[in-house]
């Protein structure tokens, strides 16, 4: 079996596993299973409704810049740069929307697949790279959201620089394996 | 930081759609009021006030040279036509919006904003010039400001995106919201804390180490790393309300969610699932051949953001914002 097999088995099974045993293991201390569930569950909906407007002013602002064209500019204002490191130009797109939007990169990544075909260096590329990073903004808007925690210190920052590092080392990675 | 950031892509945006609409103005990108000539094939013979159908035919040359495209590659270009004629040889076209439509038209019609699915003309000459074959003339419907009305859709969609996104989260937010609070009370949650605790004391020191919110940071990271995207956000949920317990000041992000946070925005996972599933309906030869350049692209990711997390707290700016916050809170309190 291929690491990939193994991987799926577990990601399909994990799930299961795990309500089964919590079930069972709380069954077995003697918790109240269907009242705690309950209970806990109750929470779900406040939840869900706390991050709304910080979903909604993150989202805004992506849908703005997207739409704009925004994105062009600031390729063209960036790419005399990464050509300094041989990072293709095609790319680059993709390294600014990944963090943005989660939409938008899929489709970005699609796009490039179709001109250049998957199995290119290009195709490689933005699939090792849509994989390595989240997409930061929307995270911290939900997460900080649910909490209603608006001064974010230096979460924004630390978020960049992790998603520089995994983009870089991504192009650097797949040189050395693909290139 | 946030503010700047949120700032800068609002403004960044609108600037940009108002100049390239300028600029697309003033070179007169859409050709507003410039006539086109065609072709039309018509099935039937054309009567005054009556709507007749037919076939719109241009060459590729005349269509590339007409819109200044650089690259266009189509020899002869068929699209569907509505006309309506007045007995003085004028009168309104109404050009459907088809898959085969040119993306040059498809793109003003859309640029239009309403009624997107056609595009409306004026038909200022129409000659015949052969059986079923005339000649016309057209003045296309003046096309502007294509960015700003862009602009102005997205921003209606996304908030009504934004909202979508939260309402399908109350689903799985109160399943495992649930689960987990069984766990809880069954001291399932701290065991697992007890587990990891050689790791966690070291990443999260303010944290005391069987805390719940341990438990529901290790479950939110291997949901993660198996790539369960709909547990691994109420998981991370879960993780940020017990985090906020601990938390001092209750607007402002303490040490511990900041590196919370990257360890989950830097998505170090097992199996990128999308990707491949991506790169197999594409028709990869070997769509599972990204797994390990993602890996060593993810943990990259996450050794870096730990390392600046964990760097960038002490620094005066950020850690002022903490002291301040307690200072503040002694006052209210004395």
């Amino acid at each position: 079996m291929s690491f990939k097999e193994i991987m799926n088995i577990i990601s399909i099974v994990a799930i299961p596993f795990v309500i089964f045993t919590f079930l069972i293991y709380g069954f077995a201390k003697k918790v109240k299973v269907y009242e705690s569930f309950v209970e806990g569950a109750k929470e779900g909906f406040n939840v869900a409704v706390r991050i709304i407007p910080y979903l909604v002013a993150m989202l805004v602002a992506i849908g703005i810049f997207r739409a704009s064209g925004a994105m062009d500019v600031l390729v063209a204002i960036l790419s005399p740069l990464t050509n300094l490191i041989g990072f293709p130009a095609e790319a680059l797109p993709m390294a600014l929307m990944r963090p943005l939007s989660g939409s938008g990169s899929l489709g970005i990544m699609t796009e490039i697949m179709k001109t250049h075909g998957p199995d290119s260096f290009l195709g490689l590329l933005v699939s090792t790279m849509y994989g390595s990073t989240e997409t930061t903004f929307y995270v911290l808007a939900v997460y900080f959201g649910s909490v209603n925690i608006r001064k974010t210190r230096h979460a924004v920052i630390a978020g960049v620089i992790s998603d520089i590092a995994g983009l870089l080392t991504a192009f650097f990675i797949c040189k050395l394996v693909f290139g | 930081m946030m503010n700047y950031i949120w700032l800068a892509l609002i403004i960044i945006g609108i600037i940009t759609a108002v100049g390239t609409d300028i600029y697309e103005s003033s070179v007169n990108k859409y050709k507003n009021d410039v006539e086109f000539d065609a072709l039309i094939e018509l099935k039937e013979k054309p009567s005054v006030e009556t709507q007749v159908k037919g076939i719109l035919k241009v060459s590729g040359e005349y269509y590339k040279n007409f819109y200044s495209l650089k690259n266009f590659t189509q020899d002869t270009i068929r699209n569907e036509i509505t006309l309506r004629l007045k007995s003085d040889s004028t009168g309104t076209a109404i050009l459907n919006i088809s898959e085969t439509t040119p993306d040059f038209w498809k793109l003003m019609a859309k640029g239009k904003g309403t009624n997107t699915d056609k595009l409306i003309a004026n038909v200022k000459k129409f000659e015949k010039v052969g059986e079923n074959s005339y000649k016309v003339s057209l003045v296309f419907e003046k096309i502007s400001l294509v960015k700003i009305k862009q602009v102005l859709n997205a921003v209606i969609e996304y908030s009504d995106i934004a909202v979508k996104i939260a309402i399908g989260l109350i689903g799985v937010m109160a399943l495992w919201l649930g689960i987990m609070k069984i766990g809880e009370l069954a001291g399932l949650i701290n065991l697992l804390a007890k587990i990891v605790k050689p790791l966690t004391k070291r990443l999260f020191p303010d944290i005391p180490p069987e805390h719940p919110a341990i438990g529901a940071i290790i479950m939110n990271i291997s949901a993660n790393m198996l790539g369960l995207g709909n547990a691994a956000t109420p998981l991370g949920l879960k993780a940020m309300e017990e985090l906020q317990k601990l938390n001092p000041k209750k607007d402002t992000a303490s040490d511990s969610m900041v590196t919370f946070l990257v360890i989950n925005t830097s998505g170090m996972t097992l199996i990128p699932a999308t990707a491949i599933a991506v790169r197999a309906a594409l028709g990869s030869g070997d769509p599972a051949a990204i797994i390990s350049t993602t890996i060593v692209g993810g943990f990259a990711a996450t050794i870096a953001g730990v390392t600046a997390a964990k760097i960038l707290q002490r620094l005066k700016i950020f850690k002022k914002e903490l002291e301040e916050n307690n200072e503040n809170k002694k006052e209210v309190e004395g």
